[in-house]
């Protein structure tokens, strides 16, 4: 029994309700003693927040009223519940908007609970049993105990969450637009079955199964998504234990495919990048126990297999492709455990080739780690990374901030993340509360909430890390956890979400590194898949912006080469920038060397331009990216009259240059 | 015919000429003797360090008559270490070999022996009853082979006809429908491994080994064609191993002997199926558990209360909850074929009933309730 001190057991109070099944009946608490009541099976209203759901609970409801501005200990840990299994959640509020201010499993002998919360005079507390975990309702009067004790720091309950059941889900990893609507979709996968909840504008999901198989390998080990094809439709890439398998999209997305090869790989993290910077994205697989596989993307539905050159013999487990050099190309990093456990940074030379810069750079780390969490923590213009702890064997959780030459410094004395002590597979960055400062879910499973200083403050997540996306569109980042959604319920927080589409560079402009500018400062983002060990998460790059009511600039910088500026956008909504149609200034001189008009255009348009572009090839994209038309620049006019209205990009391609403009079509 | 035999035949051929040339020499003016010298033909097991691997099964000769019987050659043992590695309800049947004149030396009853170069281990995996024809089905022969102070892996493959073997480490699967010892028909896809996944289990410190064969396996009886022995005492008979065992050795017991306690039947089960994993020098070297017999007296080695470091999910709060099978991840893992929770993560793709039901005795034997 935990050592609690138990000030007053003068009142004992007989509950002898049997309607306590829901927080409106709820039956009151007090001080001392509680005898309570058979727990009777029941599914009630589900509390959020607190605690861990699949939908199979019976929640037996109090609720007490603080006496003093104190600290209270509830707990079941009693000597007459010795073999019994409880949980106990409090929670603040009112019925309906309850906020989980403490929870408890198995921290008392057995798996009995003890909560400690400190509370205000005169607040109503709700105290909710559950008996699920003991597989069986408790059969006997369960007996719970209320008492003072000196009231401690809360660990907060930052970001909150309310359940929102998909119906017919029942487990994801993977949160991705499967339907080029920018609304993240949820992937559900079985064997040779894939089911695609879509996001509807209404905030609801409709689902379709399709069959793909015969699947040779499923996502048991990790799952990624990308447009392989550059249709519009975003492939998948399964990590199994004996190889990886490509599911592909067909050329509306109404059906899919599986590819494999022969080749045996013990998969961990796959992610979806531009190797080669060819314009399509490869498949990068982690290998347990031999060197890292590639497959690089023919182009032609079909992949060639790699092994070597990036990441040898062992302990593979967490690759994450980002751009820690500034140089808007993807680098990797891998989170390594076991057979070698020393962490590795691949700098991409730019010219197809990679060299291994761990040690030079500092970050040759030897914690045993799953996964790593790579965001700009402190907003100062380049990627930092937390390397979270799978075992203390080797060390513990890591922060190191990048110093801006290609080194790192290890910051996590005085943290926040060297106080924790939980272990975890799964880390992952996230501006979780939209203030403009990415946090962390990871360091054993804790939101670690940026305060901004390069200090991190822990917060309860009440799920297991699966994948993230935005499911309701509201801007705040959301999760899929079991078979239930958590929705993100904060609000209040400004933000942008970018969709990112390729043009020259992969369609998805995975690899693209991307600057919002507001009065908070700088904020980047790479578009990446995946990162943490398994799950995959939305491809679109969300950004909070706290307070700030305006964005002066977007910069993204293109694998291609290509930058694009954006000046003041809408905030509070999704933009999609196509790649090249809103060139910088420099590029506008020094490369498109080219002026459409009329502008806006009717039936044609002309060329005007020194550069000898007739009889070049024209290629037009409406502003999602989508090809719409091409052909050939005749007497340097084109015929644009099918064209419906709106603007597009129209690029011109030239002895294997590229040079590009918008117009408007009337 | 393989290169490797045609390079043999040439050797041979070598050799001849090399002393006809000899004799010649000495008999001054003769012309050199047409006819074929005699030659005894060697049928002694054949492993020749320069030509390791072998393409084919055969060219070693372990055994003799129709190879599909697995009748030792000369100087091959059997040997049956107690309580086996459970590979999907395959049927095994292990040999050892070494060249004249060396042997194996104790280090210490829970350590592979120190063998001398040129040992050979071999072990053929194989079904019974299986199905259309109800016949026995080899489908491979693992081979471990000490050459120059390092153990080399080779595997060969059965073809269907089951007349040779041809060797492959790219790892395969096998489809085989086949009737078990209880008379159920039963289905696996069995895998054949690749060589990194030889390597993940036959590994210490990074360095390739053997891992069943130690003084606390192979102490203990073995029905020998020539009458039962200790499996210890015949290989000093043969040659195979110094005489210089201690007094006693702490062995590990049959996991299926109900006479013995289930704490010592699961620690031996445990030892056989995880311990190459789950030590200071295996692949799961960086979590808590360690599985080996000799270190699971201590019950925290064998992850009782010990709060699980890999999230599956939240009910599973142990590794061995003491009396709630529910509560352990090591149950759970035995118990399930998904392959990002299964353990042991190699060799099996079906649940090992029997064991799984050892491990369940072995929970409700200790008294409910961890401590927090």
């Amino acid at each position: 029994m935990k050592s609690t001190i138990t000030l007053v057991l003068l009142v004992i109070t007989s509950v002898m309700m049997r309607a306590q099944q829901s927080c409106e009946t709820a039956v009151q608490a007090y001080s001392g003693l509680n005898n309570g009541i058979e727990m009777v099976a029941m599914n009630g209203p589900a509390p959020t927040n607190c605690m861990f759901l699949n939908g199979d609970e019976h929640f037996t409801w109090y609720y007490f009223i603080a006496p003093e501005d104190t600290g209270y200990v509830i707990t079941s840990d009693l000597e007459m519940n010795v073999g019994l299994d409880t949980r106990i959640g409090v929670y603040s509020g009112e019925c309906g908007s309850l906020t989980c201010v403490g929870f408890d499993d198995d921290s008392g002998a057995g798996y009995l609970s003890t909560v400690t919360i400190t509370a205000e005079a005169g607040e109503v507390y709700f105290i909710v049993f559950d008996d699920y975990w003991g597989g069986a309702a408790v059969a006997t009067p369960l007996m719970f105990d209320i008492s003072e004790v000196e009231p401690q720091a809360p660990v907060g309950n930052v970001i909150t969450f309310v359940t929102t059941p998909i119906t017919g889900l029942t487990g994801s990893e993977c949160i991705v637009d499967m339907n080029g609507d920018f609304l993240d979709d949820v992937v559900s996968t079985s064997g040779d079955q894939l089911t695609i909840f879509y996001q509807q504008e209404d905030g609801t999901f409709l689902n379709q199964t399709y069959n793909a198989g015969p699947v040779m390998n499923t996502p048991s080990w990790s799952i990624a998504a990308g447009d392989l094809d550059n249709n519009g439709y975003n492939d998948l890439l399964y990590g199994g234990g004996g190889g990886a398998s490509f599911i592909w999209a067909n050329e509306d997305g109404t059906g899919y495919h599986e590819t494999h090869d022969d080749n045996y790989i013990f998969s961990q993290r796959t992610n979806m990048v531009d190797i080669n910077n060819d314009g399509l994205l490869d498949g990068f697989v982690c290998h347990d126990i031999d060197a890292n596989v590639f497959y690089i993307n023919n182009g032609d539905g079909t992949m060639t297999h790699n092994q070597g050159g990036l990441g040898e013999w062992g302990g593979n487990y967490g690759s994450v492709w980002i751009d820690y050099d500034n140089d808007c190309d993807m680098d990797m990093f891998i989170a390594k455990c076991g057979s070698d456990n020393i962490d590795q940074l691949h700098r991409n030379n730019g010219d197809g080739t990679f060299t291994s810069v761990g040690a030079e750079a500092g970050i040759a780390d030897p914690t045993q780690s799953w996964s790593s969490a790579w965001a700009d923590y402190d907003n100062d213009g380049d990627m930092d990374v937390f390397i979270g702890a799978s075992s203390m064997g080797s060390g513990g959780h890591k922060l190191y901030e990048n110093n801006g030459d290609g080194t790192f410094t290890n910051i996590t004395e005085g943290s926040g993340f060297d106080a924790q002590d939980g272990v975890n597979i799964e880390n992952m960055p996230g501006d979780f509360n939209n203030d403009g400062w990415v946090d962390v879910l990871g360091a054993g499973s804790m939101f670690m909430i940026n305060n901004g200083d390069m200090t991190f403050s822990p917060s309860i997540c009440p799920f297991y890390l699966g994948p993230c996306g935005d499911l309701n569109n509201d801007g705040y980042l959301d999760f899929i956890s079991g078979s239930t959604a958590y929705i993100n319920n904060l609000e209040g927080n400004n933000y942008i979400t970018i969709n990112t589409v390729g043009t020259e560079s992969n369609k998805n402009g995975i690899g693209a590194r991307i600057t919002v500018t507001s009065a908070l400062g700088n904020q980047i983002r790479d578009v990446r898949s995946a990162e943490a060990f398994s799950p995959m998460q939305s491809l679109n790059a969300h950004f909070g912006l706290g307070t700030d009511t305006e964005i002066e600039v977007i910069r993204v910088c293109w694998p291609s080469g290509i930058e694009d500026v954006i000046y003041n956008p809408e905030i509070n909504t999704a933009l999609t920038i196509v790649e090249g149609s809103s060139p910088s200034k420099v590029e506008e001189s020094a490369k498109t060397g080219f002026v459409v008009y009329p502008n806006p255009a009717n039936d044609h348009i002309r060329i005007d331009s020194e550069l000898g572009l007739n009889n070049s090839d024209v290629v037009i994209y409406d502003m999602t990216g989508k090809l719409v038309q091409s052909g050939k620049l005749n007497l340097l006019t084109y015929d644009v009259s099918e064209l419906s209205r709106g603007m597009y990009v129209v690029a011109i391609q030239k002895n294997g240059e590229t040079f590009r403009t918008t117009f408007s079509k009337q | 015919m393989t290169t490797s035999a045609l390079t043999r035949v040439l050797l041979l051929l070598a050799t001849v000429i090399g002393v006809s040339v000899f004799v010649s020499c000495k008999k001054d003016e003769e012309p050199v003797e047409e006819k074929d010298p005699p030659i005894v033909e060697y049928t002694g097991v054949n492993v020749v360090a320069s030509e390791f691997p072998f393409e084919k099964l055969s060219d070693y000769r372990f055994y003799t008559g129709e190879m599909k019987q697995l009748i030792p050659n000369e100087r091959v043992l059997p040997y049956q270490p107690v309580t086996p590695l459970f590979s999907d309800y395959a049927h095994k049947s292990r040999f050892v070999w070494m060249p004249e004149g060396v042997s194996a030396s104790y280090q210490s009853d829970h350590t592979v022996f120190d063998f001398p170069d040129g040992t050979v281990l071999i072990k053929n995996f194989f079904y019974d009853h299986v199905q259309p024809d109800d016949v026995r089905r080899i489908l491979e022969t693992r081979i471990i082979y000490k050459k120059n102070g390092e153990w080399l892996f080779a595997d060969y493959l059965w073809n269907p006809e089951q007349t040779e073997a041809y060797y492959s480490l790219n790892g395969a699967y096998v489809p085989i429908t086949w009737i078990d010892d209880n008379g159920n028909t039963r289905d696996v896809n069995f895998r054949i491994p690749a060589e990194a996944e030889c390597h993940t289990c036959h590994k210490a410190n990074q360095v390739n080994s053997p891992t069943g064969v130690k003084p606390q396996n192979l102490n203990f009886d073995y029905p020998f064609s020539d009458g039962s022995m200790n499996q210890l005492q015949k290989w000093i008979e043969v040659g195979y191993l110094e005489n210089s065992l201690p007094e006693s050795i702490v062995s590990v017991a049959d996991w299926t002997d109900e006479s013995l306690s289930v704490d010592l039947r699961l620690r031996s089960y445990l030892d056989a199926n995880c311990s190459h994993c789950h030590s200071d020098d295996g692949h799961c070297y960086y979590r808590p558990l360690r599985l080996g017999f000799s270190q699971t007296a201590d019950e925290s080695n064998l992850g009782v209360c010990i709060a699980p470091q890999e999230y599956i999910n939240e009910t599973l709060t142990h590794v061995i909850s003491r009396g709630n099978k529910d509560r352990s991840v090591m149950y759970y893992r035995l118990n399930t074929t998904d392959q990002q929770y299964r353990m042991p993560l190699f060799g099996r793709s079906l649940i090992h009933d029997e064991g799984v039901q050892l491990l369940e005795e072995y929970i409700n034997s200790l008294s409910p309730g961890c401590p927090n």
